[in-house]
């Protein structure tokens, strides 16, 4: 719970997690096609992390994993973790692992820090060479945490190139170049 | 890798690493007749036409504008300490001593005093392979960050260099850090971990990040949220506004496709 009004703690926690209800819940609607407004014990629905935490610490539901961490994305990652698009799978893909491992299934701490370490092997590290620069289309698979790193790398690189250009020292501000017109 | 809020971190530009690297001290050659200069960082002069001296950097830049002297390039830009300093660095793994601004003070005495270095078209292209074998040097070290320590050590690194990954290798410590911290302890009882967390172990780097907290704004009900946060209610209350919002106001959302 570090940051409450980080704006991307917020997004993370917005993705669904299935759920299972232990007991029977009145008076709400969760699916739009069930009719009554009430939820019976051990059904399944979709909540988001945020509600299905609270809810969890209330004893009356419990969390499965969700599906950005199935098994097919375990066995895409051990594959090839360069080149998995994670971005389409979930976009707060590391934040989203770390807090819903305690609640489920604690492997997915491993998955997730084993994903990073190979993708930052592969992929990150080289964000600083210009060649890489042209291979943008890595940028679409990147998370949103991964382009924060990548982006940072890009810039502290594009701003040494343009420092070594040289470059006046004094730069005429912008607006002094217009000319003014003849007020009508 | 929670907690990048990281567009406010502790950045320097170019610009303003070459502006603190201005302070070094360069042998220049006056051919003037000046009184001694008091400044606050010390005072320098008097100046005799033909008599070297020791300035500041910047203060020789200044001097050499108006064609008041000649600067004297240092010792260790000389071409054959510089062919020796290339050879060191291809051949081995660790950088080489090198004055810790070279980068900076190269490139303003190429700029500004171009006659004054014998062979600068030699030196020039020296410097600039030397700079090119470190900076592979130093992203073949950055491949290495996956070692789980909290402080890694590169001996004779240069500002500019250390400029130019400060940002991106921050951030990415952090994020490992990160990730061993939730694997080794994974914490449940979320109710209890209301006091704000021990900074004490956390990477030095981290807490020059400044965190800008952002809150919600847009939407009235979130506020009430933010000031019982605030007040330091429970978080039950916090709890039950949201569960409010989700299950009372009724929303047409769409279950996400998978």
């Amino acid at each position: 719970m570090g940051d409450y009004y980080d704006i991307d703690d917020i997004l993370a926690e917005e993705d669904f997690v299935p759920v299972q209800f232990h007991k029977a819940v009145n008076g709400v609607k969760i699916d739009e096609s069930s009719e009554r407004g009430f939820v019976e014990q051990d059904s399944k629905a979709e909540l988001p992390f945020w509600l299905a935490r609270g809810l969890h610490l209330q004893q009356a539901i419990s969390i499965k994993v969700p599906a950005c961490f199935n098994r097919n994305t375990r066995l895409e990652i051990e594959a090839d973790a360069g080149s998995v698009d994670l971005r389409s799978r979930c976009s707060y893909f590391y934040e989203f692992g770390c807090k819903v491992a305690p609640y489920c299934d604690k492997s997915i701490g491993l998955l997730v820090s084993y994903a990073f370490k190979a993708r930052y092997k592969e992929v990150l590290y080289k964000s600083h060479t210009k060649a890489f620069a042209a291979a943008s289309k890595i940028m679409t698979f990147l998370t949103k945490e991964e382009t924060n790193l990548y982006e940072a790398a890009q810039s502290s690189m594009a701003a040494f190139r343009k420092w070594r250009m040289g470059g006046p020292r004094l730069q005429r501000a912008s607006i002094l170049g217009r000319k003014r017109k003849p007020a009508e | 890798m929670a907690g990048q809020s990281g567009s406010q971190l502790s950045l320097f530009t170019p610009d303003e690493v070459e502006f603190v690297a201005e302070d070094e001290l360069v042998e220049i050659v006056p051919n003037l007749r000046m009184d001694s200069l008091n400044f606050i960082c010390g005072d320098y002069g008097p100046f005799y036409p033909q008599i070297a001296i020791q300035v500041p950097l910047w203060l020789a830049l200044a001097l050499k504008k108006r064609g008041k002297c000649t600067i004297r390039p240092p010792q260790w830009m000389s071409i054959e300490n510089l062919t020796q300093v290339l050879e060191g660095e291809r051949e081995s793994h660790a950088f080489q001593t090198l004055p810790f601004h070279y980068v900076e003070i190269s490139r303003l005495l190429f700029d500004r005093a171009r006659d004054d270095i014998p062979d600068v078209y030699m030196v020039r292209s020296l410097v600039e392979d030397i700079r090119d074998v470190r900076f592979h040097k130093v992203e073949t070290n950055l491949e290495n960050f996956t070692n789980s320590s909290l402080v890694l050590q590169w001996k004779n690194m240069a500002a500019m260099e250390v400029n130019i990954i400060r940002a991106f290798s921050g951030r990415a410590l952090q994020a490992f850090y990160r990730h061993e911290n939730e694997q080794a302890v994974p914490d449940l009882d979320r109710t209890q971990d209301r006091q704000p967390q021990n900074l004490n172990d956390r990477p030095r780097v981290c807490r020059s990040f400044c965190c800008i907290p952002i809150f919600p704004l847009h939407h009235w009900i979130d506020k009430i949220v933010f000031i019982s946060c605030l007040l330091d209610y429970c978080p039950t209350i916090v709890f039950l506004w949201r569960a409010y919002c989700l299950f009372v106001v009724p929303l047409q959302r769409n279950l996400r496709p998978r």
